[in-house]
């Protein structure tokens, strides 16, 4: 099977320029999207997954900025857009939906206009035409009564119910790509099930998507793809079997370890230790130095380049082949 | 919503018999001999008599308080000393101008402090920004009688843009109207920028901007309407507490309103006029309170659908 | 914050939890650091109360020594500010006149705060019909608008400081008592307070020890901006011939006679008129600044 790639992202670079120095939040990420799949971004809060993902829509917060790289879509680079074109990407060709359902939707506007307003600013369709699709599309997220519902206010609705309003709204234009920035963080582990389910629905019909989540159990369930975060860098990816049964990174053994060691009930709780390092003050190599257990000389002063261990597994460490050969 | 909007009515109502109470107390009770200080220590005995059974203040208080209740009520408010006539007609002819005067104002505040709150927000710690919310602070700073005496100097005695003396067509609510309206502004324009700023950070602007909407509707559509709300509550008590009588305002243009009355009828002794203005202006006060809030209940459906209690 | 199983909390750590206040060295720095012109206002505030206190010293003439051959001279090197109707200098009046604005915005400040403090701190700890009637007589006084309240008072006490201190006074506590009844309320709910009941403190207590301190920082804030409202309430009351009397000068008082000459003598009212606005601005920029850096929850009111 021909892999075709939605979106191709090349040595995307953004930073925050903060009074105290630049904090390099997405440091030359590189990552493809695969047409019809759903691709993850996981790692700790603070590795820049989500930054990745706005830099992507360019709904970058003050002060980040965009300094360098390249957004395909389609072959078409997202970043030399004007402001206007890039408002007819959003929403129309590349939809979002984030994390906090009880704060994404507008507390007073009915949830039916919320639906409505991508399709009204991207289709000329006449206002009944809209109010139909999106009470539709309502219906096709699995809310029951969705002609009712399109008439409630936001806080009418439970949280899970919300967040399918969240991605009826993304859904409504038929983007080419749905970013998914921590879906189910805001939910309860029930709901948090029926809301990936309806993820792996839309991508059997056809999106493709691109979840950003910490949780290794939501990457494990649903995506096809994976790539590993570390202080803005991408440290290892590959498909989702691969990476589960060799891990590789040590960063991604101790993620995976730390989730097994639950699993398995074994009495003691393995974690990395330390924490996330600041982003003002990264070693000149690997970033993980400062945590990993496997560190020699010369880790923390040389940056390894990312490298295949696998076919189409690649890791970024200097270890490699050393240590997992 | 009606229940709610029901039990404020039924608040609002309670404040105002307080008030009433209140106003009775300590214009009837406390300088003792209401007649002696409105006719002075060296007054005829026998008009003072008189004057004491006209007006009642020889029976008991408790029933001297509900008269007085009852004539609020009806809209008897007696008979002014000083100008020798109704107080209502009075206070009837008095409050066209005071409205006049605060409609004019509270445009011009409204008009001002929404726009250049907005535009602060928008342009956050820019030029305009500054700019604005200095002069905003300089508004809500300065005293009544310093605006008004400034653009009296300035636009009137400098400039002759309007004439010194009063003329009684629209043009002699210009500078009146800046005067007032000045202080409301200020405030009107500190809380705009305050609360969309708030707004500004909130998810659903993330959301709004996410599905292709571009600044200009980003801000008309989700962040005014609900940055608006506290704003809006701000500017029904303004105009109440303008529609009550802007004294200082009011005296220094000569305007014949509510708040010139207040003035002269306490330079005139004056007692029911006195009780008439003031029981008037604090009705309009609770009155404006009640429809802040209540029309705060209609446009926030979290409120109106009485999710919270 | 870490809690040692082996000792109970005593109820001086419990207060100690919360109270960890900042000293005032501290909040200062904070304060210069965030904010320059909260800081600039502090030194403007501070030369007019110099101002205020060395009044007789800082001019060669007496606030009532008319000069009829002096009448309406605009602004010279004897009369820095010009001088009134009555010859007399206009600046010594605004020296003298700052005493009374000063006066008239710390004191009823005060009073007002520690009857609001008490009144709202007893009807929100308290609760039940305390809290019912304590609140109602507060909406009551809110309803009245300001000015003409302190008119009527004013009229039916007569006027002179002592009762523009007092008309101040029962004008002002009622907003007070509201925001320290709601601190009050959700103090009363936090576990601290809850762990002094169960261990007996009595209510007196509870709310002189442990509810009083946490609204210290709101009660700052209030203060300074109470104070620049207070001010403007007495010059106006004066400007309407309600509040001081001549021959004693106050600001608002001057401004009322000088009106008439406003086209002739601008000086004489406008002078003062501007001593407000810098007295009012200083405290409003310094009142701002101590709000975002003692207690941001406030902004929203």
């Amino acid at each position: 099977m021909e892999e075709k790639n939605v979106l191709e992202i090349r040595q995307l670079r953004t930073s925050f320029f903060t009074r105290r120095g630049e904090i390099r939040a997405v440091d030359d990420v590189s990552l493809d999207v695969r047409e019809g799949a759903i691709t993850g971004i996981v790692g700790e809060s603070g590795c820049g997954k989500s930054m990745t993902a706005r830099s992507i829509l360019r709904l970058l917060k003050y002060p980040g900025r965009l300094i360098g790289g390249e957004v395909l879509l389609d072959g078409r680079d997202l970043t030399k857009l004007t402001e206007k074109e890039m408002s007819a990407v959003r929403g129309g060709e590349i939809s979002m939906i984030f994390q906090e359902p009880m704060t994404s939707l507008n507390p007073v506007m009915r949830v039916g206009r919320q639906v409505e307003e991508a399709l009204r600013l991207h289709r000329r369709l006449s206002a009944r035409e809209a109010r139909e699709q999106a009470v539709a599309m309502l219906a096709a997220v699995g809310i029951a009564e969705p002609e009712k519902r399109a008439r409630c206010y936001p806080h009418e609705l439970s949280g899970g119910m919300r967040q399918r309003v969240m991605i009826a709204m993304a859904m409504i234009c038929k983007p080419r790509l749905l970013i998914a920035d921590e879906p189910t963080t805001a939910l309860d582990v029930t709901v948090q099930a029926q809301i990936l389910r309806l993820m792996k629905e839309l991508r059997d019909n056809g999106t493709s998507i691109l979840l950003i989540s910490h949780d290794l159990g939501v990457i494990a369930q649903v995506c096809d793809y994976v790539y590993v975060m570390y202080a803005g860098r991408i440290v290892e990816h590959a498909e989702v079997c691969e990476l589960f049964d060799h891990p590789t990174h040590p960063y991604t053994r101790g993620l995976l370890g730390a989730v097994s060691s639950l699993e398995s009930g074994s009495n003691t709780l393995q974690t990395i230790p330390g924490v996330v390092p600041n982003l003002l003050h990264l070693p000149a190599g690997c970033a993980f130095s400062l945590r990993c257990g496997e560190c020699r000389k010369g880790c923390a002063e040389h940056l390894p380049a990312l490298r295949a261990c696998a076919p189409g597994h690649e890791v970024r460490c200097h270890r490699i082949g050393e240590v997992n050969a | 919503m009606i229940a709610n909007i029901a039990r404020r009515l039924g608040q609002a109502l309670l404040v105002l018999l307080g008030v009433a109470l209140a106003i009775f107390i300590m214009l009837r009770i406390i300088p003792g001999n209401a007649i002696l200080t409105m006719m002075g220590e060296h007054a005829d005995p026998v008009v003072i008599e008189r004057m004491t059974a006209e007006l009642g203040l020889n029976e008991p208080i408790p029933t001297q308080f509900l008269r007085y209740l009852h004539d609020a009520v009806t809209g008897d408010f007696g008979t002014s000393y000083s100008m020798h006539r109704s107080v209502r007609e009075l206070m009837g002819a008095a409050f066209g101008n005071t409205l006049k005067l605060a409609l004019a104002a509270a445009v011009f505040a409204w008009l001002l402090g929404i726009v250049s709150g907005i535009i602060a927000a928008v342009k956050k710690n820019g030029l305009l920004d500054r700019l604005f919310m200095g002069v905003s602070l300089f508004g809500v700073s300065m005293p009544v009688f310093m605006a008004a005496m400034l653009l009296q100097y300035v636009f009137a005695y400098q400039l002759h843009w309007v004439p010194i003396s009063r003329v009684t067509d629209w043009r002699g609510f210009i500078l009146p109207a800046i005067a007032l309206g000045w202080n409301s502004a200020g405030s009107i324009a500190r809380l705009t920028r305050s609360t969309l700023l708030e707004v500004l950070q909130e998810d659903y602007i993330d959301t709004a901007r996410a599905k292709g909407r571009r600044q200009f509707g980003v801000l008309t559509r989700h962040a005014l309407r609900n940055a608006m709300l506290p704003v809006l509550t701000m500017m029904a008590v303004q105009l109440s507490s303008m529609l009550s009588g802007a004294v200082i305002c009011e005296t220094i243009f000569s305007i014949n309103g509510i708040g010139r009355l207040a003035v002269q009828a306490i330079s005139g002794r004056d007692i029911p006029l006195l009780q008439g203005t003031i029981l008037f202006s604090t009705a309009l006060v609770i009155l404006g309170n009640f429809v802040a809030d209540s029309l705060y209940s209609v446009l926030d459906p979290r409120i109106r659908r009485g999710s919270e209690p | 914050m870490k809690t040692t199983n082996t000792v109970l909390p005593t109820e001086e750590r419990l207060a100690s939890q919360i109270g960890e206040a900042e000293g005032p060295l501290e909040l200062f720095a904070r304060l210069a650091a965030e904010n320059k012109l909260a800081i600039i206002s502090l030194i403007v505030i501070f030369l007019f109360v110099l101002a205020a206190i060395l009044s007789p010293v800082l001019t060669p003439y007496r606030f009532d020594e008319m000069d009829l051959s002096q009448r309406l001279k605009p602004p010279s090197a004897e009369h820095l500010l010009g001088t009134d109707e009555g010859g007399r200098d206009v600046l010594t009046r605004m020296l003298y006149g700052s005493r009374v604005s000063l006066l008239v915005g710390v004191v009823p400040t005060v009073l007002s705060m520690l009857l609001g403090a008490a009144l709202g701190i007893l009807a929100g700890y308290l609760g039940g019909w305390v809290d019912a009637l304590l609140m109602r007589l507060a909406d009551i006084m809110l309803a009245f608008p300001t000015m003409l309240l302190a008119m009527v008072i004013m009229y039916t006490l007569g006027d002179g400081l002592v009762n523009i201190f007092l008309a101040l006074t029962l004008v002002n506590w009622a907003s007070v008592s509201r925001i320290v009844r709601s601190e009050t309320l959700k103090l009363r709910e936090s576990e601290y307070v809850e762990a002094a009941r169960s261990m007996g403190v009595s209510p007196m207590r509870i709310m002189l020890r442990h509810i009083l301190p946490n609204c210290i920082p709101s009660l700052i804030v209030l203060f300074t901006l109470n104070i620049p409202s207070a001010i403007l309430t007495e010059s106006s009351l004066s400007f309407l011939g309600l509040g001081i009397q001549p021959p004693n000068a106050s600001w608002g008082l001057m401004v009322n006679t000088g009106r008439q000459f406003l086209y002739t003598a601008p000086w004489i009212s406008l002078a003062p008129s501007a001593a407000i606005m810098v007295i009012v601005l200083a405290f409003n920029f310094l009142g701002d600044g101590l709000r975002d850096v003692l207690d941001p929850h406030l902004k929203k009111s």
